[in-house]
């Protein structure tokens, strides 16, 4: 009887114990979904903040209770900003040596890939090792001498300038040689025996097996020339040459006229936008190709 | 395989490279080193037939020069602030979204959004949150025609509107304004590879735990951590070189003045001197400060190393 | 892997340092002293470039007259170019100059050309100016190569002495449009208030009070410029500022401290604003419509235009604006500065594309048409005395009023304060002083803090800074 009386006694502990650790679990998991909650919405307030500030009139933003809201939507500011800061012109500037500059780099990384990752020459680990070297150091240590050679070849002032000097990426050429190199040397040595020429191996078996990476490596880099600053500010800061985000910046700090908020977060939202649909359709390739990189763009 | 057939060739698909590194990588090395020891080496100055000493004057000179000192000084703050911070938050979040299923692709992408933004571009956006319409930086006689955004959230709370980021604002309020900025843009990155990293740690391991039932906490500082360990290593190295290169979130919120009305060139950060000295020649110097910032960048990436070795736990 | 690159790195910095010991040395050296060839121009086809900052509409007047000076010489093929602003212009020259890029002539401040001298590729005036050798023109016609007395005369002498404040007694420049500051006061609400244009400080403070009790949410007075203000006060106080010998940074006295201070008292009382501390040009704030508005601004003659309010709905504008010399430390002793480009000659391995650059620089600078039509597009002063005579520009001044014809107002004003004009010594830094004054009253007007220690820090900091140059 006693003994009986025991093991209900502990049963009920049991019993207990596990409501008990049931409800800190459920307690546990809306502490986690509300932690959770709270920074998306911080996350996203800064987002939510600009759509809802460029559909506003500048009276209605400048007002001393800021609506969450516009009370009237004000589309027209998008207009605005399309024609103050020009970005018809800097979005055509911009896709034009996004599109080369990828282009290109595409076709020079393919190729040196593929050259470390199946052909023999010598020297070859050395040249590899002297690559990943430089990638330690930081471009900005690039940046004052390129700044001295594209003036002495003329360059100032070009799409020249935007396009060559950032071709190469190591990087790039590392990430699609691990990729090459996991591809069996034996489809190499059987096309080798078929008499196949090494670009046709190259364009038919290797690129297609390599697309994924191929893929993130394209939409980084236009990424790249979309949220590129620093050095197109430096060498080619003309009107008809700037890039989509120069000329955001400057449009709306060269201007005599104070700043017209709305129509900025407008631009602002035009500028985003397209990074944004990017993201969505193609959020496999950005984030596998970032979580490799540590590099924006 | 190694046929003189196959040489040739290899050489000729790297030529592009090769040659493209060669003028815009290797020679930049070696002349930004040579300049950098030339005393007073000014590119207009050259022209002028000048002739410069070699020696280290050039070091001497930036790092005895106030404005440099100022960057550097920021460039760090920035650093050992939002480095710890962002990493620590984006663990939080990292953990807090791996033990849930429900919405958990959802919310992995809201976190990741930032990261396809433009520093520059949403960077106003920060600077429109935070800015004060009005006059601002009297003595009493402020008008503030509407406080901002996060000065209006901050007033439901009953704090008075701060001066951010305009004319007559505190260092401390800019470089809080950084900060949130800065942690802002560097959590994606870091949430997306923590996340990665707790996701391939062993289920048996907490398994294991479980049977023990070993409070979360220590789970969380016994298991989670060490196991994550060269994953958080990975994000702190590459934030502190990301952090030592702080540019353009700041002309994102500041403008290229990098600095609040009133104190133009006070948020300035070593790469933004590196950028001032360009347009004026002063390659020497340029140089040396370029220098310099690698020779800083490279010590914090060997001591992380081998903090990292010790106690990363493969 | 990493022993690999720790290997290829020591490798790289020991074959750098070789490098760097072997790379020494300058390249070769030119001389400033520009000889004129003998002949002068000897009529071979050359093409001169020309950088500048004009707008369209400025071009519209010089493409008129590269037509009429091409009758004259029509082997001299003039290629213009709109660079950006008056900065862009000098960054672009600086790294042209440095590989020998640079255009034959261009816009210039006398900041930049002792810039441009570093590279000692400026092309000195004096022996040009001088030469008394006949050109032929292809009309028949000829003229001496250099300034005739009655040129010389004809300039402004203040502007002409521009050229040669570079400390070394040589001439630089020649001044191609001038401008300087004028006080813009919202003239409906001075009349309305019965209030006078404030031709003193001590004045204008206390304007700005009386304005302050009108109209308590305006700021009263906009300054666009915080260096200007800075340079002019110096010279004003006759107070140092910058020394073309010696030292060259005397801007840290008790008299300056003391201006900046009161200006400093004048900010925190809500009294004045800048354009840095404002964010835009303070025009915005004078033409404003919102509460807040200014009712003076001080800022370019030249930017007449934007000082003028936008036309509302029923076709006329919401208030008429007065120009007027801005206040004075002693009225009876006026200074304003002289501002607005001069003309500056490049060094190019043909002597006679610099001669026939020269000749081009001289027409633009001498020509009397010329100047009037380009002062009457622009807004500028032409340089010329004889400018004043001619009839369609005396009809434009003639015309002048607070309105439609406001850029015409801002000329009278300043043809009628053209004994005032100051200018400050150019040298290697000149510029940086300008920089770090202008920071320096932006910094004292809005930290907070004790004035004593703020502006004690500012000055400091503002003489490192130009001592240490960038």
């Amino acid at each position: 009887m006693a003994k009986n009386e025991n093991t209900v006694m502990h049963e009920r502990n049991i019993q207990s114990i596990s409501t008990k650790q049931n409800y800190a679990k459920t307690f546990v998991k809306i502490g986690v979904y509300a932690f959770l909650m709270l920074m998306a919405l911080i996350v996203l307030f800064p987002f939510y903040w600009m759509i809802s500030s460029s559909l506003k009139s500048l009276s209605e933003y400048k007002l001393n209770v800021p609506t969450l809201w516009p009370k009237t939507i004000v589309l027209r500011n998008y207009a605005e900003a399309f024609t103050t800061a020009n970005l018809g012109r800097l979005f055509a500037n911009t896709a034009y040596v996004g599109i080369v500059s990828t282009l290109l780099s595409l076709v020079i990384t393919v190729l040196s890939a593929f050259a470390f990752a199946r052909l023999e020459f010598k020297g070859k680990n050395a040249m590899f090792a002297a690559l990943l070297a430089t990638m330690m150091i930081p471009g900005e240590l690039f940046t004052i001498t390129n700044y001295a050679t594209i003036n002495e070849f003329g360059w100032m002032n070009t799409f020249k300038v935007l396009i060559f000097p950032f071709l190469v990426s190591v990087f790039y050429i590392y990430l699609l040689r691990q990729n090459f190199m996991q591809i069996p040397n034996e489809l190499y040595l059987a096309a080798k025996v078929d008499g196949c020429p090494d670009l046709k191996y190259l364009w038919k078996v290797m690129i297609p097996l390599a697309l994924p990476t191929l893929i993130s490596i394209t939409i980084l880099k236009m990424m790249g020339a979309w949220n590129s600053y620093v050095w197109p500010n430096l060498v080619a800061n003309k009107k008809e040459l700037q890039m989509i985000t120069n000329g955001l910046r400057n449009s709306f700090t060269d201007a005599a006229g104070s700043v017209n908020y709305p129509v900025q977060m407008a631009a602002v939202a035009i500028v985003s936008a397209p990074l944004f649909l990017v993201f969505v359709f193609l959020r496999k390739y950005i984030m596998s190709g970032v979580s490799r990189s540590g590099i924006k763009g | 395989m190694v046929d003189s057939k196959h040489q040739w060739k290899a050489w000729l698909y790297l030529s592009p490279a090769i040659v493209l590194l060669l003028v815009f990588t290797v020679w930049p090395i070696i002349n930004t080193v040579r300049m950098a020891f030339m005393d007073g080496y000014n590119g207009l100055a050259i022209i002028g037939g000048a002739e410069f000493e070699f020696g280290i004057a050039n070091f001497q000179r930036v790092l005895g020069l106030s404005s440099f000192k100022n960057s550097l000084y920021n460039t760090m703050l920035l650093c050992v602030l939002t480095v710890p911070i962002s990493t620590l938050l984006a663990l939080l979040i990292a953990v807090a979204l791996n033990s849930i299923k429900w919405l958990q692709k959802g919310l992995q992408t809201i976190f990741f959004l930032p990261y396809v933004t433009n520093s520059i571009a949403i960077g106003m956006v920060f600077a429109a949150m935070f800015n004060i319409v009005g006059n601002m930086g009297t003595d009493g006689n402020d008008i503030i025609i509407t406080a901002g955004i996060i000065n209006n959230i901050l007033g439901v709370f009953g704090i008075e509107p701060i001066n951010w980021i305009n004319a007559g604002s505190a260092y401390w309020a800019n470089i809080t304004v950084m900060v949130v900025y800065i942690v802002w843009n560097a959590l994606p990155f870091k949430i997306l590879v923590l996340l990665g990293g707790l996701q391939s740690i062993n289920k048996q391991y907490y398994e294991a735990a479980k049977v023990d039932s070993t409070p979360r906490w220590r789970v969380f500082t016994r298991i989670t951590v060490p196991l994550l360990s060269p994953m958080i290593a990975y994000v702190v190295i590459t934030g502190f070189i990301g952090g030592f290169k702080e540019y353009s979130s700041i002309v994102g919120i500041f403008g290229e003045d990098m600095g609040p009305a009133g104190a133009p060139g006070r948020l300035n950060t070593i790469v933004g001197y590196i950028y001032d000295a360009l347009p004026k020649m002063n390659y020497g110097v340029a140089s040396a400060a370029a220098l310099i910032l690698f020779g800083i960048i490279f010590v914090v990436t060997m001591i992380n190393m081998q903090v990292s070795k010790k106690r990363v736990h493969y | 892997m990493r022993k690999r690159i720790v290997a290829f790195l020591l490798v790289m910095t020991m074959l750098l340092s070789f490098g760097a010991l072997a790379g020494c040395g300058g390249k070769k050296a030119t001389t400033a002293n520009f000889e004129v060839p003998e002949v002068g121009y000897d009529g071979s086809e050359v093409t001169i470039y020309f950088d500048h900052t004009m707008g369209a509409n400025l071009q519209e007047v010089l493409n008129l007259h590269i037509a009429e000076f091409n009758k004259l010489y029509p082997n001299i093929h003039i290629v213009h170019e709109q660079v950006g602003n008056y900065d862009d212009v000098r960054d672009n020259i600086a790294v042209e100059l440095t590989v020998g890029n640079q255009p034959n002539l261009a816009y210039c401040y006398p900041d930049h050309v002792a810039l441009y001298n570093i590279s000692k590729q400026v092309v000195t005036l004096d022996s040009l100016i001088d030469s008394d050798i006949v050109v032929t023109r292809a009309d028949g016609t000829t003229e001496i190569l250099g300034l005739t007395q009655e040129q010389k005369d004809d300039f402004i002498a203040g502007y002409y002495n521009e050229g040669k404040q570079f400390g070394d007694g040589l001439m630089y420049t020649l001044p191609m449009s001038k401008s300087t500051e004028v006080l813009y006061y919202n003239k409906t609400f001075f009349d309305a208030n019965g209030l006078t244009v404030p031709t003193t400080w001590d004045e204008l403070e206390a304007l700005c009070q009386k304005i302050k009790t009108i109209d308590p949410n305006s700021i009263p007075l906009g300054y666009d410029s915080e260096a200007n203000w800075f340079i002019t006060m110096c010279e004003q106080k006759n107070s140092p500022y910058t020394s073309a010998t010696g030292e060259h940074f005397v801007f840290d006295n008790e008299t300056n401290r003391e201006f900046v201070a009161e200006f400093r008292e004048w900010y925190k009382s809500g009294y004045i604003t800048t354009q840095e501390i404002l964010g835009s040009y303070t025009s915005e704030l004078f033409k404003s419509t919102d509460t807040t508005r200014s009712y003076m601004s001080i800022g370019s003659s030249a930017g007449a235009t934007h000082q003028r309010p936008t036309k509302g709905e029923d076709g006329k504008y919401p208030f008429e604006v007065g120009i007027a010399t801005i206040p004075q430390a002693d009225a009876s002793n006026p200074k304003v500065i002289s501002q607005g480009p001069s003309l500056c000659l490049f060094q190019s391995e043909n002597p006679q594309e610099t001669v026939a650059a020269w000749l081009f620089m001289k027409y633009l600078t001498t020509n009397v048409e010329f100047q009037a039509e380009f002062g009457m597009a622009s807004g500028y002063v032409p340089v010329l005395k004889s400018v004043a005579e001619n009839e369609a520009y005396a009809a434009f001044i003639a015309n002048a009023d607070g309105g439609d014809y406001i850029a015409a107002l801002s000329a009278k004003r300043c043809l009628e304060q053209e004994s005032a004009y100051y200018t400050s010594p150019a040298f290697v830094g000149s510029s940086d002083a300008r920089d770090a004054v202008g920071l320096l009253l932006q910094t004292c007007l809005v930290e907070n803090g004790d004035t004593d220690a703020v502006l004690d820090k500012a000055f400091k900091e503002a003489l490192t800074s130009c001592r240490e140059g960038s």
